[in-house]
């Protein structure tokens, strides 16, 4: 009997240190059509989640004893849903002190109590990448982050994930709608002075690598001569030369076509890696060069012509760049779009004739694969982190609704539960109060 | 030889003008407490205890015919009453006189070439420059037995070094305890200029103290080698930062949530800073990472709970229960979890609210003998003047309060108070119904200084009795002052702003003079400043 407690106990620490900071739960999910995404539909079948990572996914899995069961009977089982740019989760988003704030890191600002984490959780969504905005020719580093509710900011980032830098091309960068504001105007001005400072700022970044360099060398020689110092540390430099080094990758915000082949020029000249491209718009318009070059889009749907620049979207782009060979994925940009980013996929069967698997890909592997976490997130399969999104009919429906959203095998979104939550609030505020 | 004669003689006339004033200002009468109560705070209680006082510090301190009473002393007769030592407010904005802001000029168009490589921060002045002690707030916080504050600028990222005063009087000099004691920092940001978001003033201390140490290290290499190398270009600001960087004086961050409280850790823990948190109203939220590394904390008084919380976006109802029972009960966990604590007024100015509060966290589980230490000897430990300050013993300073009753309990007056072995005998506990010793009523010119920036305000008062009505204008709005009440010369108010569709509560606490009106606006997000001046009514 002593034995059998020890070994119960030791599979219960086994069990529990799959991942240190977040123990991650035990759930079978029962009966649901399972959406893999990347290995087809199973019309009946179960997802067992042990640890917080995926255990087995297939038919009449047995409950392991003390694992809840969730009966999914009617439902559909997805991939969580991930978000590839948005500014949710945050305690700011733009840093417009100055034009060039490659220093700064979303990743200091975490927000864990943001209420938008629960509006995404409430539509599937359990991953975004939450990122500075785009006032800036360079902005600075992202964060991508799991909508653990309830947890502490640091164990919401995702580890696994690309470090990334944001950029952002023509008109908000360049100040086009600060008419009538107050204040000085800035340098850049104009499309040419976005391109001219962020390629400024890399030659800098480059002649502080050197003078790095030299001193290294000088350094470990056999004499170093005795009034030799370092170069003063400047973090807004040295984040770029983490960029030129491929340490960080560039994740863009831009509209037009031929600015965006600038930036590819950009890239070239100076050895960088872009992750992605974002909203651009006219994306369509350049298909074989961003093929060429395996850069991916983060694009709106269906949302255009809010400004000049955003002119010549079309409703077909989502489909017509990933049947021609894009990796695209469908964001948000912000709280309230994050929670139906499935409504927006669907859209892309009608607009272009996507498969229904190709348009769930455009939010969840695809985005999983421009964060670089498609090891442990973006389809169902053994293996991968029991992040999880249950829908009361098949999420490309226009009647769908998310019931369930489960992180590492946690639920951190119960559609039941939270309406019986606010019944019971609401009942509670009509009753007279007590003394 | 006329000349020196008449300097001699205005030198003797200076002499006998001055010397009383001397004499007065160095000795003040040796008092003898007899028959009191002591808690003296780290020691055994004294039922009857004698209690002298000798040129500012407790000269003995026992039991009553233990210690004999000295012929020259002055016996004060404490049947009745409890001697603790005076309370420490271990960070405070009290008495700072913001220096006047100059607004940059308008900036030309930033070219290319023009764009600054990297803006500079500002440096905060130090408090003790910016220190006017005021009467009126002097015998309130008297009132509620605090003795010494922690005076600290309020605003700005890089906000000054703070002074530790004890209130013996209105002179500042002979007020200080300490200083500097320690810089201090706020998770601020700048309107229109860098740093413009968190992030950024993260990115701004991370860099300012990587500079410090960058100047230090090649300050004393040049100093080393002299010739041969080009010497450091001289930097005030980095000055200033260098003994927090690299000699590792004390940093007392100022925290407004968890996050803030975390974003401290990580930032001692990158530069291996000397650190104390102020603002740890959410420490139990963080207790594991607090644990790991303890950290002397600062927890206000003032419990209503950050904007950024989850208790403050769920509405009304919700934020009041958080501020009732929630926030209250943090010292209670903190003490629960062996983490070392003080408690501060910072962000109160109503000594009425500070009393009440205190209760509140007594009443959400604090043993009230840790309440005490939190007001006495664990400040004094935290400000290193432990040694000096904090409980009552031979030797130290004659901080004491004279109680009738339990220090903390609701009808317990503080009757008489020594501060440097000065006597201040406190009036009866202003009562709530106190005439209004003035009228306000008039149209007054104001200006609100918060960490977020300045607002012009104008404000229109109405009094009837010790009811203060009126309105406030602003660019932002007209907002309606509520529950306004004078007492003496007290004014507090609240009102209901609506900004950009959020609609917030703010609290004025503050002073009113004939023409002049300055205190406290306290809202979820923060303090401000506000001052105002009398607008002259025009002759018709």
């Amino acid at each position: 009997m002593k034995k059998m407690i020890f070994v119960f106990s030791f599979i219960l620490i086994l069990s529990f240190s799959a991942s240190p900071l977040w123990p991650g739960g035990n759930l079978l999910i029962k009966n649901g059509t399972i959406l893999t995404v990347t290995k087809g539909v199973i019309p009946r079948g179960d997802v067992l989640i042990i640890g917080g990572i995926i255990k087995q996914i297939g038919e009449n899995i047995q409950a392991p004893p003390g694992v809840q069961v969730i009966d999914a009977s009617g439902k559909f089982v997805l991939p969580g849903i991930i978000d590839s740019h948005t500014h949710i989760a945050l305690s700011g988003t733009n840093e417009t002190g100055d034009v060039i704030t490659a220093e700064v890191d979303m990743a200091d600002v975490l927000d864990a109590e943001d209420l938008s984490i629960f509006t995404a959780l409430s539509g599937g969504v359990t991953m975004v990448h939450t990122m500075h905005g785009s006032a800036n020719p360079i902005g600075g580093r992202n964060v991508t982050i799991k909508l653990k509710r309830a947890r502490p900011s640091e164990e919401l980032v995702v580890r696994q994930a690309y470090p990334t830098l944001k950029f952002a091309l023509g008109e908000n960068p360049k100040q086009a709608n600060r008419i009538g504001t107050t204040g000085p105007p800035r340098y850049p001005l104009s499309r040419m002075g976005v391109n001219a400072i962020i390629r400024r700022e890399l030659l800098r970044a480059r002649t502080y690598m050197s003078q790095w360099d030299r001193y290294n060398e000088l350094r470990k020689s056999k004499n170093p001569p005795k009034t030799l110092l370092p170069p003063r540390r400047d973090l807004r430099l040295e984040t770029l030369a983490e960029l030129l080094r491929g340490n960080l990758v560039a994740r863009c915000h831009t509209y037009r076509a031929d600015e965006t082949l600038e930036f590819i020029n950009l890239s070239k000249e100076f050895g960088f890696k872009i992750a992605c491209f974002e909203h651009i718009p006219e994306a369509y318009k350049i298909v074989p060069e961003l093929v060429r070059e395996g850069v991916g889009i983060s694009i709106f749907l269906d949302n255009w012509a809010y400004k000049v620049e955003a002119a010549e979207g079309i409703a077909p782009m989502a489909a017509y760049c990933a049947q021609n060979g894009i990796l695209v994925s469908i964001n948000s940009d912000g709280a309230e779009r994050t929670r139906r980013l499935f409504n927006d996929a669907a859209k892309a069967i009608k607009y272009g004739g996507l498969s229904e698997e190709e348009a769930l890909k455009l939010v969840t592997l695809n985005p999983a694969i421009q964060l670089g976490v498609e090891k442990i997130a973006g389809s169902l399969e053994v293996g991968k982190h029991g992040d999880v999104a249950i829908f009361n009919e098949h999420p490309l429906s226009a009647y769908t609704r998310c019931e369930m959203t489960i992180i590492e095998g946690d639920i951190c979104f119960d559609r039941s539960q939270y309406l019986s939550e606010r019944e019971e609030a609401a009942k509670r505020q009509k009753e007279p109060k007590k003394g | 030889m006329a000349k020196t004669i008449v300097k001699n003689l205005i030198f003797f006339i200076l002499v006998l003008v001055i010397a009383p004033a001397l004499v007065q200002a160095d000795v003040s009468p040796t008092y003898a407490l007899v028959n009191c109560r002591i808690v003296p705070v780290g020691g055994p209680q004294v039922e009857k205890g004698i209690i002298i006082i000798r040129d500012g510090l407790i000269e003995s301190i026992g039991t009553i015919g233990i210690i004999k009473i000295p012929e020259d002393a002055e016996v004060i007769e404490a049947e009745g009453l409890t001697a603790y030592p005076g309370l420490i407010s271990a960070h405070t904005n009290f008495f700072i006189e913001p220096p006047k802001e100059e607004r940059p000029a308008a900036e030309a168009l930033q070219t290319a070439e023009s764009q600054p490589e990297k803006p500079v921060a500002k440096r905060g002045s130090p408090a003790f420059s910016l220190l006017k002690p005021k009467k009126t707030t002097i015998e309130a916080l008297h009132r509620i037995g605090i003795t010494t504050i922690l005076a600290a600028a309020g605003s700005g990222i890089f906000a000054g070094q703070s002074v530790l005063i004890n209130l013996n009087g209105e002179a500042v000099e002979p007020m200080v305890v300490k200083n500097p004691v320690a810089l201090h920092i706020n998770f601020a940001t700048e309107r229109g200029a860098y740093p413009s978001s968190l992030m950024g003033t993260m990115a701004l201390l991370r860099q300012s103290f990587l500079d410090a140490a960058y100047y230090a290290s090649h300050r004393t290499r040049f100093e080393q080698l002299g010739r041969g190398m080009k010497r450091p270009e001289y930097n005030p600001f980095l000055e200033d930062l260098v003994p927090y960087v690299v000699d590792k004086k004390p940093i007392i961050f100022t925290c407004a949530n968890q996050e803030d409280i975390k974003r401290a850790l990580r930032l001692r823990d990158e530069f291996k800073l000397n650190i104390l948190i102020s603002g740890a109203n959410e420490a139990w939220r963080v207790a594991d990472a607090l644990r790991k590394t303890p950290v002397p904390l600062f927890i206000s008084l003032d419990f209503r709970p950050p904007m950024s919380s989850e208790y403050s976006q769920k509405g009304e109802e919700e934020k009041r229960r958080a501020e009732k029972d929630i926030y209250p009960a943090n010292a209670k966990a903190l003490s629960q979890a062996g983490l070392p604590f003080a408690l501060t007024s910072f962000g109160l100015s109503d000594p009425a609210t500070i009393q009440k509060n205190i209760r509140a966290a007594i009443y959400a589980g604090l043993p009230a003998d840790e309440a005490l230490k939190a007001w006495t000897i664990t400040p004094a430990k935290f400000l290193g003047v432990d040694s000096i300050l904090g409980s009552l013993e031979r030797g130290k300073i004659a901080n004491i309060i004279l109680t009738r009753g339990e220090i903390f309990d609701e009808k317990t007056e503080i009757e008489k108070v020594f501060v440097d072995g000065v006597f201040f005998p406190v009036e009866k506990k202003a009562a709530e119904a106190q005439p209004a010793a003035i009228n306000v009523a008039g149209t007054w010119k104001a200006a609100v200084r918060s960490p977020m920036g300045e607002l012009d305000l104008t404000m229109e008062l109405e009094q009837e009795g010790s009811k203060v009505s009126g309105a406030l204008t602003s660019a932002m709005g007209r907002w309606e002052i509520r529950e306004g009440t004078l007492s003496g010369s007290n004014l507090v108010f609240s009102i209901e702003a609506t900004i950009m569709g959020q609609t917030m509560t703010m609290e004025f606490s503050g002073t009113a003079e004939k023409d002049s009106l300055e205190g406290t606006i306290s809202t979820a997000m923060g303090n401000a400043e506000l001052r105002a001046s009398r607008v002259p009514k025009t002759s018709p």
